[in-house]
C-alpha cells in the first residue's frame, strides 16, 4: 500500500522531520545551557544581595530563587515555564527576561542586518573579482583588505573608528543609539529606533539614529565583508576550474555569462548556508562592538548579565541566540533544496 | 557621469548628516557617563550598588545629612532638629513642617516611621545599616515610632556614639518614602517594592525618576514640588558607557558633561584640554590584601608582618596609580574621624626575609591569590607578585571575574584576596566593624571581614565596640587611633592604598558637589554656563 509515496506525503514527512529535529535540538540547547549555568562557579544570590549583606538577607533570596530544590526539579520547572514562554525574571533589570530580550533584540537586529547587507553587497562581488583575477593585483588588494578585517580585533577597530570619524572628523555621532535629547521622544512600536522613528514621522530622530548607527554598521559590515569575500573567493575558484566552465567558454559564452551565469550560480548554493550562519554569528558576535559603542543590544545584555551572575537572563539570551542559529540552519536547508533540485531529490 | 552624480549625492548627504550629528548637551540637562549595568533596583529600601545609590540619592532625602565640606557637621534635612536622651538610647526627631514629597503630600513623622520600619521588615541586603543599631523585624514597631505627625522617636539597642547613629540614618537606607503613595501601590504585601524598584519614585528630593532603562540609562526630572531651592538642571541623564576611552571621547567632544569612570591613562591624556577639567573629591575606598589565617603560613604573625614589607607601595602609587591612589595603611580612611597618618611599611626584602626566618615558615612558599580581572586589582597583584617572589613567597594569581571573586571571598575559600572596602557612611565604625570586630561582638551577629579571613581580633574587637559607644568625640578619636596602631601591625590585613576620587567634567560645569562616599555625589547644585 505504502510502497509508492505521494509527493505531498513526502513533503509532509520532511517538514515533520525538520520540526522534530528542531524541537530536539532546542531541548538539548536548553539542557546544556541550564546545566552549564548550574556548574559554573557563580552564586546568583551573592549578585543580588551584595558582599555586605547579612546571612539572613542571603538566605531569604536563596529560597526565593528556589535554589534549595534539587537541580532536576529546577530544570523541569524551568523547561515547563519555557514552554509557556516564561523565561523567568532577570534580577538585574527586574523585568521578565522575555520582555528584556524583546526590547534589546531589535537594536542588535538593526546592527547585524544592516552589517550583513553591507557585507553581502561588498563581499560577494569582491570575492568573485578576487577569484576571477586570481593572483593578479585585484586579488591581492582584496585579500589584504579582507585580511585586515579578519585579523584585527574588532573592538580596536571600533575605538580607532570612533577616534577618527567621530572625534577628529565629526562625520558621525558617538557611542549610544541616540543623542540624549532624542531619548524617549519616539514611543516604541517595534522597539527598533530606525523603524519606529520612520513610522512616527520623526525625521530628526531618524537621522540622528542613522548618524549613530552608521559607524558600527560599517565596522560589522567590514568584518562580514572580509569573511564573505574570502569564502566566495574559494568557492568561485573551485567552480572556475570545473570542466563545465571550460565547456561553456568553448561554446562561446561571454566571460560575464561564464562567471555570473554559471560559476556564481553554482557557488551560490553553499554560499547561502554561509551567509545564513554568518548572520547568526553577527547577531551573537557583536558583543565587543556593542560594548565599545554603548549599544543597547542583546550581546551587551548577555555579557553584562553574565558578569553579574544573572542566570535567567544569560539562559534566556543564550536560548534565543541558539534558537536563531537553529532556525537559520533549517532555513538555509530549505533554501538549499529550493536552489538545488538535486538535494531535493536526494532527500526523498 | 552617472557614477559621479551618485557619488556627489552620497557625499552631500554625508555632509548633511554631520551637520545634524554634532551637538553639545542640552543647556537644561546634565549628562553623566557611568557604568550602570550593576543597578538592580532604585528602591531606597534595598538599593546597594554604587550606581543605584547615586541615582537614589538624588530622589530621596534622609532625616539628616553630613556636610560634604566638614563631615563632622551633621545638619537636619527632613528633620528640623533632634534630641538624644541622657542614656543615649532614644533619639527624638522633630520633622520639618515645610518638607513635602514630589506628590505634594507633606513629609510627616509617620512617613519616616514607615520608611525605616520598611527597610528592617523587608530584610533587604542593605538592612544591615539599620539592624546594626539593634533593630529587628520583631522589635522595630516598638523602637521606631511616630508619636504625632511632627515627632519620630527612634530607640537603639544600646548607647552608641551619637554621630554614628546619625551617620547610619543618613545613609541610603535612611531615605524616606511617601508612605501614602507607596502603600497605594502595594502588591501582595511587598510594601511597594515592585512598584518602586524601577519605574516609579516616591521621594521628597530634588529629582523624580523619569525613566530607567536597565543597562542603558536613567533619566531624572526636576521635582517641580521641591520644597528647598530648586535645582538649576531640569534633567539629569545617566548614560551607560562602561568604556573609559569612549567616555573620554564623549567628554572631549562635548556629548557628555561628566565622565565618572575615567581610568588613570585617560585622565592623563585630557590634562592639556582646556574644555575639560578634573575635580578631586574624597573617597573612602581602601585597597587591601586579605590574608586568610586558616592557611598554615599565614597563621604565623611574623610571616604576615613579612608580607607587609614585600609590597612596593611607593612604586605602585607612582607607576600604576598616577594620582588615583595614595599609600594608606590603616583601616580608617583619611577624612574620617580617627584617621591617622601612619604608614609604617615600605618595601624591605631583607627585613621580610628575617621575619620569615623567625616565623619558621620554609620558603619557597606558594599562596593562591584571588584577583578580580579588572584594573587596578590585576596591576596591584602582579606588582606584589614580583616583589614577594624575591623573598621566596610565590603568589599564584587566580584572575577571575567579579562574581567568582566575591564568591571565593564569601566562602573564605582562598589564601589571599585582593580587594577593596568602601564605607557605607562616613563614620569610622563602617570600616572598624568590618576589619576589627568579630561577629560575637556585633549586635546583629553579621559576619565581618575579620571572621571571613579567620582572624580572632582578640581584645581589639570589644575595644572597637567600646569606641562605638563613646560619645565624647575627642576620646572616641583617641580610641580609634590606638586601635589602628595595633591593628595595622598584627591584623592579617595588608592595607595598601586609599583611592583618590577624580572626576572629569566639562569646563562649563560648576558647583558640582562630590560626595563623601563613592556614591554620594550631589548633582542638584550643579549648573552649566
Amino acid at each position: 500500500m505504502a510502497a509508492i509515496a505521494s509527493p505531498n506525503l513526502v513533503r509532509f514527512k520532511r517538514i515533520a522531520n525538520g520540526l522534530v529535529t528542531t524541537a530536539i535540538t532546542l531541548l538539548g540547547l536548553v539542557a546544556l545551557t541550564f546545566f552549564i549555568g548550574r556548574v559554573i562557579p557563580i552564586d546568583p544570590v551573592l549578585s543580588i544581595v551584595g558582599e555586605k549583606a547579612t546571612q539572613e538577607a542571603y538566605d531569604k533570596v536563596f529560597y526565593e530563587l528556589g535554589l534549595d530544590e534539587p537541580v532536576w526539579e529546577q530544570f523541569t520547572s524551568y523547561t515547563l515555564k519555557l514552554l509557556q514562554g516564561d523565561f523567568g525574571t532577570s534580577f538585574t533589570t527586574t523585568r521578565p527576561v522575555l520582555t528584556d530580550l524583546l526590547s534589546f533584540f531589535p537594536a542588535t537586529l538593526e546592527l547585524a542586518t544592516l552589517g550583513l547587507v553591507l557585507g553581502v553587497v561588498l563581499g560577494i562581488p569582491a570575492g568573485v573579482a578576487s577569484a576571477y583575477w586570481h593572483d593578479k593585483w585585484p586579488d591581492h588588494l582584496i585579500r589584504i583588505i579582507g585580511l585586515i578585517g579578519y585579523s584585527v580585533p574588532i573592538f580596536w577597530l571600533g575605538l580607532v573608528g570612533l577616534y577618527v570619524f567621530y572625534y577628529k572628523l565629526s562625520w558621525v555621532a558617538g557611542p549610544g543609539q541616540l543623542d540624549v535629547f532624542y531619548v524617549g521622544v519616539v514611543k516604541p512600536i517595534t522597539n527598533s529606533i530606525l523603524i519606529d522613528s520612520l513610522l512616527r514621522g520623526e525625521w530628526e530622530v531618524f537621522w540622528n539614529a542613522v548618524s549613530h548607527i552608521i559607524l558600527p554598521v560599517c565596522l560589522i559590515g567590514y568584518f562580514s565583508m572580509a569573511y564573505l569575500s574570502r569564502m566566495t573567493r574559494s568557492l568561485m575558484l573551485d567552480q572556475l576550474t570545473q570542466e563545465y566552465v571550460l565547456t561553456a567558454r568553448l561554446k562561446g559564452a561571454s566571460e560575464l555569462e561564464v562567471v555570473l551565469g554559471h560559476a556564481l550560480r553554482n557557488a551560490a548554493i553553499p554560499l547561502v548556508t554561509i551567509i545564513a550562519l554568518s548572520y547568526g554569528g553577527l547577531l551573537e558576535g557583536s558583543v565587543l562592538i556593542e560594548t565599545v559603542f554603548g549599544w543597547p543590544g542583546i550581546g551587551n545584555y548577555i555579557a553584562s548579565s553574565l558578569f553579574r551572575g544573572d542566570i535567567n537572563a544569560v539562559l534566556g539570551g543564550t536560548f534565543l541566540v541558539g534558537a536563531i542559529f537553529i532556525l537559520l540552519n533549517q532555513l538555509s536547508d530549505v533554501l538549499y533544496a529550493t536552489l538545488d533540485p538535486r538535494t531535493r531529490e536526494a532527500s526523498k | 557621469m552617472k557614477l559621479t552624480r551618485t557619488l556627489t549625492a552620497a557625499l552631500l548627504s554625508m555632509t548633511m548628516l554631520t551637520g545634524i550629528t554634532y551637538a553639545a548637551t542640552p543647556a537644561n540637562t546634565l549628562v553623566i557617563a557611568d557604568a550602570l549595568d550593576d543597578i538592580i533596583t532604585l528602591d531606597p529600601g534595598e538599593v546597594g550598588e554604587v550606581g543605584g545609590i547615586m541615582a537614589a540619592k538624588q530622589i530621596y532625602q534622609t532625616l539628616i545629612a553630613p556636610d560634604v565640606k566638614d563631615p563632622t557637621k551633621i545638619y537636619g534635612v527632613l528633620a528640623e532638629s533632634w534630641t538624644v536622651s541622657e542614656d543615649g538610647k532614644t533619639f527624638t526627631f522633630k520633622m520639618n513642617p515645610a518638607a513635602k514629597f514630589a506628590s505634594g503630600n507633606p513629609v510627616t513623622a509617620h512617613d519616616a516611621e514607615y520608611s525605616l520600619r520598611r527597610v528592617v521588615k523587608m530584610a533587604s541586603r542593605s538592612a544591615f545599616l539599620l539592624t546594626q543599631l539593634g533593630l529587628s523585624a520583631e522589635n522595630v514597631e516598638e523602637r521606631v515610632k511616630a508619636t504625632d505627625d511632627a515627632t519620630l522617636v527612634f530607640e537603639i539597642g544600646e548607647p552608641y556614639a551619637e554621630s554614628f547613629v546619625l551617620y547610619a540614618l543618613s545613609s541610603h537606607s535612611g531615605g524616606i518614602v511617601d508612605s501614602k503613595l507607596v502603600m497605594e501601590n502595594e502588591v501582595d504585601g511587598d510594601m511597594g517594592n515592585a512598584w518602586l524598584k524601577q519605574a516609579n519614585s516616591a521621594g521628597s528630593g530634588p529629582y523624580v525618576l523619569g525613566t530607567w532603562t536597565p543597562k542603558q540609562s536613567i533619566m531624572l526630572n526636576r521635582n517641580e514640588n521641591f520644597w528647598l531651592e530648586a535645582p538649576a538642571m531640569e534633567r539629569i541623564f545617566f548614560q551607560h558607557v562602561p568604556e573609559s576611552a569612549a567616555q573620554r571621547l564623549l567628554l572631549e567632544k562635548g556629548d557628555i558633561d561628566i565622565a565618572n569612570k575615567l581610568g588613570a591613562d585617560d585622565h592623563a591624556s585630557i590634562a592639556g584640554n582646556a574644555d575639560v577639567k578634573t575635580l578631586d573629591g574624597s573617597s573612602g575606598v581602601i585597597y587591601y590584601f586579605g590574608l586568610n589565617v586558616r592557611n598554615e603560613a599565614l597563621a604565623q604573625p611574623d610571616f604576615v608582618k613579612a608580607m607587609k614589607y614585600l609590597v612596593d607601595y611607593e612604586g605602585i602609587e607612582q607607576t600604576i596609580g598616577q594620582g588615583t591612589i595614595k599609600t594608606h595603611q590603616t583601616f580608617v580612611p583619611e577624612g574620617f574621624l580617627g584617621a591617622i597618618d601612619h604608614n609604617p611599611y615600605s618595601l624591605d626584602i631583607e627585613k621580610a626575609k628575617e621575619l620569615i626566618a623567625s616565623s619558621g615558615v620554609q620558603t619557597p612558599v606558594k599562596l593562591d591569590a584571588v584577583v578580580w580581572n579588572t584594573p587596578p586589582y590585576t596591576d596591584f597583584a602582579q606588582a606584589a607578585q614580583a616583589t614577594m617572589a624575591q623573598a621566596g613567597v610565590e603568589l599564584n594569581l587566580l584572575v577571575v571575574d567579579g562574581q567568582q571573586w566575591l564568591e571565593r571571598y564569601r566562602s573564605a575559600d582562598l589564601d589571599i584576596w585582593v580587594g577593596l572596602w568602601g564605607p557605607d557612611y562616613p563614620d569610622p565604625h563602617s570600616n572598624a566593624k568590618a576589619f576589627a570586630v568579630n561577629s560575637e561582638d556585633t549586635p546583629d551577629g553579621s559576619t565581618s571581614l575579620a571572621d571571613r579571613f579567620g582572624w580572632d581580633a582578640g581584645d581589639i574587637s570589644p575595644r572597637t565596640m567600646a569606641a562605638l559607644r563613646e560619645n565624647d568625640n575627642e576620646k572616641r578619636r583617641q580610641m580609634y587611633e590606638e586601635i589602628q596602631l595595633e591593628h595595622t601591625d598584627i591584623s592579617p590585613f595588608l592595607y595598601m592604598f586609599q583611592e583618590v576620587r577624580r572626576v572629569a567634567v566639562r569646563a562649563n560645569v560648576e558647583n558640582l558637589e562630590l560626595g563623601l562616599t563613592l556614591s554620594d555625589d550631589r548633582y542638584w547644585k550643579a549648573t552649566k554656563n
